[in-house]
């Protein structure tokens, strides 16, 4: 009975929530899940806007590498690259630079001041995006195929996928990263909703920091020194704060509730 | 005709020649040794939970030397670096507050 009324307090509130903060979101495809459109210079410099597809790189890197070592933001634009910094071998210059390999291949090379019709068509437009291109979508389908699947987001687990070993993201990049002391991890926890009757939380902190690098989330993301002190709510992760600075835009979103409120109530 | 003093232009060449040399090489190691300290002082990001209170407060003020140091590069590696050495300067601040109020209020 206690458990009957649980769930269906869990299904309101989640219902009443969706609504309230979901109806300004549309679901999207798939493979554009992830896909973040960088547009600071490049049109007020006659470039086609950037866009950038997490599914692309998280397959080849962790998040870590790129937000903590690279040093890319997280949030759109928030990062200000230039033509400039590509150039000089910094953010996407740090791999497209036409040296890195990558699978024995090298990885074609970011901007250039000076360039040919064919370098444009070639390669200026695989990031400076004229229109989508259905390549990308059929590339994304056939990688995704022998992925384990999930409901929402990139329709992928990306998270099973690596522990299966299907995808192996490399954390280090010579030049780059750091050679850091042995990885330290903070202990799991479960977060206690306020709600009388909703699931808890279990959150990896372990599996979180081998992702991310704790320097991601804190204090920029989570401020608090003290463990269960700040309570959270869905809508202020729904607005894209805390868990929501990753859930929804790159890590699995938040309509996937029982993926976060998993633990059973007592 | 002007009869050019031979031995004095040499002698001031090879200061001229040497004293480029010098600030070639000094600014040559002072963009590498800034770049080891940076490396130094950010490796600990991953352990931090295990220094000591001193040690952090060493790692941060080291931040802040480096900070002024990074401030003087070309405008992308201050970009960049910046940006790096704030993170990581920014969790030593935290785990230190954090464990600074952990032992305040014995468990
Ligand atoms: C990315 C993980 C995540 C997902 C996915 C998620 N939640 Fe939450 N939820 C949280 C966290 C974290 C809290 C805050 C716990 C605290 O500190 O009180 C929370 C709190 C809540 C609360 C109580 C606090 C409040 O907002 O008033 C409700 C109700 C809730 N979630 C419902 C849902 C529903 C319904 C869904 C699916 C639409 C969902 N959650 C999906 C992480 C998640
Ligand atoms: C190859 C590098 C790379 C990898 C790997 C990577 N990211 Fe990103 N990420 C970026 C770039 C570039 C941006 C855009 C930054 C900008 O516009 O300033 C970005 C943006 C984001 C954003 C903001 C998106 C938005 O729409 O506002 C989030 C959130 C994010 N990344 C999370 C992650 C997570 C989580 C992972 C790991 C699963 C990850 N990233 C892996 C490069 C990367
Ligand atoms: C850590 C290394 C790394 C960084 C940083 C990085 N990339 Fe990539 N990117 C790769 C690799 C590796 C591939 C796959 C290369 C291949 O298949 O030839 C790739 C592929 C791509 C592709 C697909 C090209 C195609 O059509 O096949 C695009 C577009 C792209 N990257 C854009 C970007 C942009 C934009 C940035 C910066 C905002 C960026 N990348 C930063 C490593 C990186
Ligand atoms: C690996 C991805 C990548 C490739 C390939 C690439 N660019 Fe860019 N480029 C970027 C990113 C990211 C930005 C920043 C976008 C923004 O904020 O508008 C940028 C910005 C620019 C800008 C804006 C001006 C400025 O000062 O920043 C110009 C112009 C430009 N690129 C030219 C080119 C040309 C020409 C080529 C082909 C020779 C090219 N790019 C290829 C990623 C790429
Ligand atoms: C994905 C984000 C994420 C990563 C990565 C992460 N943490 Fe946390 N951490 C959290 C969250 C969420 C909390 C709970 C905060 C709250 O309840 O207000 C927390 C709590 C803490 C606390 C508070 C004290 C306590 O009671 O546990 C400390 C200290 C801490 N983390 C240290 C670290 C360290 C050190 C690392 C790296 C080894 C790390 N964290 C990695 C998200 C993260
Ligand atoms: C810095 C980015 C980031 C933040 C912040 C973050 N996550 Fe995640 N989380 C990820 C990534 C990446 C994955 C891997 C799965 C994916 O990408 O879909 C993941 C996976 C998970 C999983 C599935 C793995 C597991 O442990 O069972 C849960 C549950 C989860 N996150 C909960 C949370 C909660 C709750 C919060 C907030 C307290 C949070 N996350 C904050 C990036 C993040």
């Amino acid at each position: 009975m206690k458990k009957i009324s649980c769930v269906l307090l869990f299904l309101l509130i989640g219902a009443s929530i969706t609504w309230a903060a979901g109806t300004k979101k549309r679901k999207l495809p798939p493979y554009e899940f992830g896909s973040v459109t960088i547009n600071n210079y490049s049109q007020q410099s006659g470039m086609p806007p950037v866009v950038f597809d997490h599914w692309i790189h998280r397959q080849y890197y962790t998040c870590r590498l790129c937000h903590v070592d690279v040093g890319f933001g997280m949030s759109a634009g928030a990062t200000k690259i230039r033509a400039a910094d590509n150039i000089k071998g910094y953010f996407c210059g740090t791999c497209h630079n036409g040296r890195t390999t990558h699978n024995k291949k090298a990885v074609f090379d970011s901007c250039a001041k000076e360039y040919s019709r064919e370098a444009y068509n070639s390669r200026c437009v695989k990031c400076h995006e004229i229109e989508k291109s259905t390549l990308k979508e059929d590339q994304f389908f056939k990688f995704a195929q022998n992925l384990p699947k999930e409901r929402f987001g990139n329709g992928i687990n990306w998270e099973k996928a690596e522990s299966e070993g299907l995808i192996k993201p490399i954390d280090q990049l010579e030049g780059v990263s750091i050679n850091k002391a042995k990885l330290k991890i903070q202990p799991d926890f479960a977060l206690k909703s306020k709600v009388e009757g909703m699931p808890e939380i279990i959150f990896s902190h372990k599996k979180h920091t081998v992702w991310n690098g704790c320097e991601l989330c804190h204090p920029e993301i989570f401020m608090g020194i003290k463990r269960g002190a700040t309570k959270y709510t869905m809508i202020e992760l729904f607005e894209g704060k805390y868990c929501g600075v990753c859930h929804d835009k790159v890590a699995f979103p938040q309509s996937d509730c029982q993926r976060c409120h998993t633990k059973a109530v007592q | 005709m002007n009869t050019i003093p031979y031995g004095k232009t040499s002698k001031q060449l090879v200061l001229v020649l040497s004293f480029i040399l010098y600030a070639f090489l000094t600014t040559a190691h002072g963009q590498e040794s800034w770049r080891t300290d940076f490396d130094e002082t950010c490796a600990r990001t991953t352990d931090a939970m295990s220094l000591s209170n001193n040690e952090l407060k060493v790692l941060i003020a080291k931040c802040d030397q480096l900070q002024t140091i990074i401030e003087k590069q070309e405008e992308t590696v201050r970009k960049v670096f910046l940006k790096r050495l704030q993170m990581c300067k920014n969790l030593y601040v935290y785990v230190l507050e954090s464990k600074s109020a952990s032992e305040k209020t014995p468990k």
